[in-house]
């Protein structure tokens, strides 16, 4: 059996009196692509920030490659950051910087990588997302969907061993998710590690490789992508299906 | 309304220096103070230069400075104990506090040796014998000829002096008011605000003198001979300075000095000042006025920056019971600062801080101004960081910058972008508030300007100079602050 790269044991966090999540064990093992689904304030996100402890947990562990986040000092969370790239909903690319800058900023400061060495990998990043011809323009000229795929190369710049997505497409107009999505594919055909909390059933059941159904504070159901929408065990997440595919 | 805010503040003072106070009155016996004054070589003398002849700025060689008799008493008394005279300029309303905070030896400026004064400073033997006459319009000349002929009127007086105080308690039926400075009143009176000022009959007699529009009469004021004397003040308990001076003093009066030499001398001055009043013949006022009032708005923005950014950060600090306690710390400060005038921060600055360390005038001004200034950029700077979209943190910080980095780099970028505005309205305004150290004698520009009219008998063109001069300034520097504004919207 393969070591676990994120193990999540008895996971819980609570906004004052609001239990958002509330005991969470699961485990994401190198090469997984996981989907996170489930309805709206149901801790989705909450439970993505706590991986890479944008939120502090109430209680629990965040174990990443064996070694628990939650009992780290501030130094070493910011090293242990660098190797899980998040990519957001509203993309928060820096829109003093362009393109190029945003990318190479941080390999730049944090790693110490030198100028000429960050833009040449900022050149390939850009490729890789298929927007090299943009490299010196400013976020706020930017379409969504090169938006998104600028904050992807952002995050991959880090050469992170986890990329964790929240809802990456919500924010974009219907004809450019595709070039979002079809992004996120190659990299997971790359083999890297994705968690992806997303509404798009389509690339939960071509890509995904579990695909954790999460409601109420807990994950209800965590199933292979064919046998949860085939045959979902819960009748919450049946109630939560009839409702989405309608 | 000044006059209270002094009297409030002099209460702290003398409250802070209480042990102070009571260690030299202990200690009267063994009295050290001429001892010290000739051992630093200078006698300093605060007086508050605006009233002629006792004492006024002139343009001597070419250098304004401050002559009137008063000069000459405070040089004989100097020369007697061996020293040489210093000469500081401030608001008469400051004076005694300056006296009891050090920043100044003495005080000789047709102060009268009140009861009331009497039991915070001491005072020498009277060397002039003065009397109170009222300056009126020539024109009215007809119509008033006492203190009783102004039922319904309005008189004025100088705030805080003992014609004040006397022109309250021995009228009826007539309005006082009070102002800082006599050019101020002579202004109000040739404006009909007023229709007749209570001074001092030599200050009079060189206001009549010297425009042809002006007339006075005689008070008739019931007064004793101590309200109408002035007399040289020290600090409470310096004994031997006083015992010293007095030998000046007795001198002065038995050879009859003042009205031998010093009035007449003094009168010299006030002739030659009137022959050129054309504001462009002042032009180097004006010029050191703007040197100081552009000095003190640049040093206090920057230094107020500064003390703004930690102040801003402090109000930020998330943690521990330290982050916690410096957050409660930096946001009591600040709203200390703004809920307490600008003008009490400054002779706080001046007067408190004098019982510790004897800063200049200006480096006070500067202090207090920056303290003030910084509280205010806090302000602007947290609410320019808060402005940014929380993301931009959290994508910062989940590519493993750590929260330095993420403020240097990504959020004060976008804040400053936001700051500037108010930062370059924090200046703007600051070049107008400055104006606020005039009361500590800072020369900068409104305190230049009231060298000029008292100079110049002109109560009008000087302030008309100066306020094209202010619009001057902060006309530009708004042009100049657009100008980056605009470019830094560009990016
Ligand atoms: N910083 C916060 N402070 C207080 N409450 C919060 C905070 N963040 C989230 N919550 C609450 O936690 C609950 C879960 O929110 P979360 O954003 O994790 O849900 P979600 O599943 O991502 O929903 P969505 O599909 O709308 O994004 C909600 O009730 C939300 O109001
Ligand atoms: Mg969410």
């Amino acid at each position: 059996m393969t070591k676990p790269i994120i193990e999540v044991k008895d996971l819980a966090k609570n906004f004052g009196d609001n239990q958002v999540l509330k005991n969470i064990s699961e485990q994401v093992n190198p090469g997984q692509v996981i989907v996170v689904i489930g309805p709206s304030g149901g801790g989705k996100s909450t439970f993505l920030r706590c991986l890479n402890l944008l939120e502090t947990p109430t209680s629990g562990e965040v174990d990443f490659d064996g070694q628990d986040l939650t009992t780290l000092d501030t130094k070493k969370v910011n090293t242990l950051r660098e190797q899980m790239g998040m990519v957001f909903q509203n993309f928060n690319l820096f829109p003093n910087m362009t393109v190029l800058e945003n990318i190479k900023l941080a390999p730049m400061k944090v790693k110490g990588v030198s100028d000429a060495d960050a833009t040449k990998r900022a050149h390939e990043l850009l490729q890789q997302v298929n927007l090299d011809d943009h490299a010196d323009a400013f976020p706020t000229s930017l379409s969504g969907g090169q938006a998104q795929r600028v904050a992807i190369a952002r995050a991959l710049a880090m050469d992170p061993k986890v990329m964790l997505f929240d809802e990456p497409t919500s924010a974009l107009d219907p004809e450019m998710v595709g070039e979002v999505l079809n992004v996120m594919q190659d990299l997971a055909q790359q083999g890297m590690t994705m968690v992806v909390v997303t509404h798009e059933m389509g690339f939960a059941k071509s890509v995904a490789d579990r695909v954790w159904f999460m409601a109420d504070g807990y994950i209800q159901e965590n199933n292979t992508p064919e046998e949860f929408f085939s045959n979902p065990q819960t009748e919450r997440a049946q109630d939560f299906l009839s409702k989405i595919l309608m | 309304m000044k006059n209270k805010l002094i009297m409030a503040i002099a209460l702290v003072m003398a409250l802070v220096a209480g042990w102070t106070t009571t260690t030299t009155t202990a200690q009267a016996a063994t009295d050290d103070s001429l001892a010290k004054v000739q051992k630093k070589g200078t006698l300093v003398m605060g007086t508050s230069p605006d009233y002629p002849p006792y004492e006024f700025q002139a343009t001597v060689h070419g250098k304004s400075q401050v002559v009137g008799m008063d000069v000459a008493v405070g040089k004989k008394i100097a020369k007697d104990m061996g020293v040489k005279l210093v000469v500081k300029s401030m608001s008469f309303d400051s004076l005694l506090v300056a006296l009891q905070t050090g920043k100044v030896d003495m005080v000789i400026s047709g102060m009268n040796p009140t009861p009331a004064r009497r039991k915070n400073v001491d005072f020498t033997h009277t060397y002039y014998q003065g009397g109170y006459s009222i300056v009126i319009n020539k024109n009215d000349k007809g119509i008033y000829k006492d203190k009783n002929s102004f039922v319904g009127k309005t008189i004025g007086a100088q705030t805080g002096s003992t014609m004040y105080n006397e022109s309250k308690k021995q009228t009826t039926g007539t309005t006082v008011k009070g102002m800082t400075s006599v050019s101020d009143l002579i202004l109000g009176l040739q404006s009909h605000k007023l229709q007749g000022v209570a001074m001092e009959k030599p200050s009079a007699q060189a206001y009549v003198a010297n425009n042809k529009e002006l007339a006075m009469i005689p008070s008739k004021f019931d007064l004793s001979a101590s309200d109408t004397s002035a007399s040289v003040a020290f600090a409470k308990g310096s004994t031997a300075l006083v015992t010293a001076a007095n030998k000046s003093v007795d001198q002065i009066r038995k050879q009859n000095l003042v009205n031998k030499d010093y009035l007449p001398a003094a009168g010299k001055y006030l002739k030659t000042n009137t022959v050129n009043t054309s504001m462009l013949h002042y032009w180097k006022a004006f010029l050191k006025g703007i040197e100081y009032t552009l000095i003190i708005t640049v040093c206090s923005v920057f230094f107020g920056f500064i003390l703004g950014v930690l102040l801003s950060l402090a109000r930020m600090a998330k943690g521990g019971v330290f982050a916690t306690a410096l957050r409660w710390l930096a946001t009591a400060y600040v709203e200390f600062i703004r809920g307490t005038p600008m003008m009490v921060q400054v002779m706080f600055v001046y007067f408190g801080l004098g019982l510790i360390v004897n800063l200049p005038a200006l480096t006070s001004g500067i202090i207090a101004i920056s303290l003030n200034s910084g509280a205010y950029i806090a302000e602007y700077i947290r609410g320019g960081i808060n402005s940014v979209d929380k993301g931009q943190t959290e994508a910062a910080r989940s590519l493993g910058m750590t929260s330095g980095y993420t403020l240097r780099y990504v959020v004060l970028p976008q804040a400053i972008k936001n700051i500037w505005p108010s930062l370059g309205n924090e200046f703007i305004t600051l070049i107008k508030d400055s104006s606020i150290v005039s009361i500590i004698g800072v020369s900068e520009l409104i305190f230049q300007s009231n060298i000029v009219r008292s100079d110049t008998y002109r109560g009008v063109a000087p302030i008309a100079v100066i306020m094209v001069l202010y619009f001057i300034m902060t006309f530009t520097a708004s042009r100049i602050l657009n100008h980056f504004e605009r470019k830094m919207q560009h990016d």
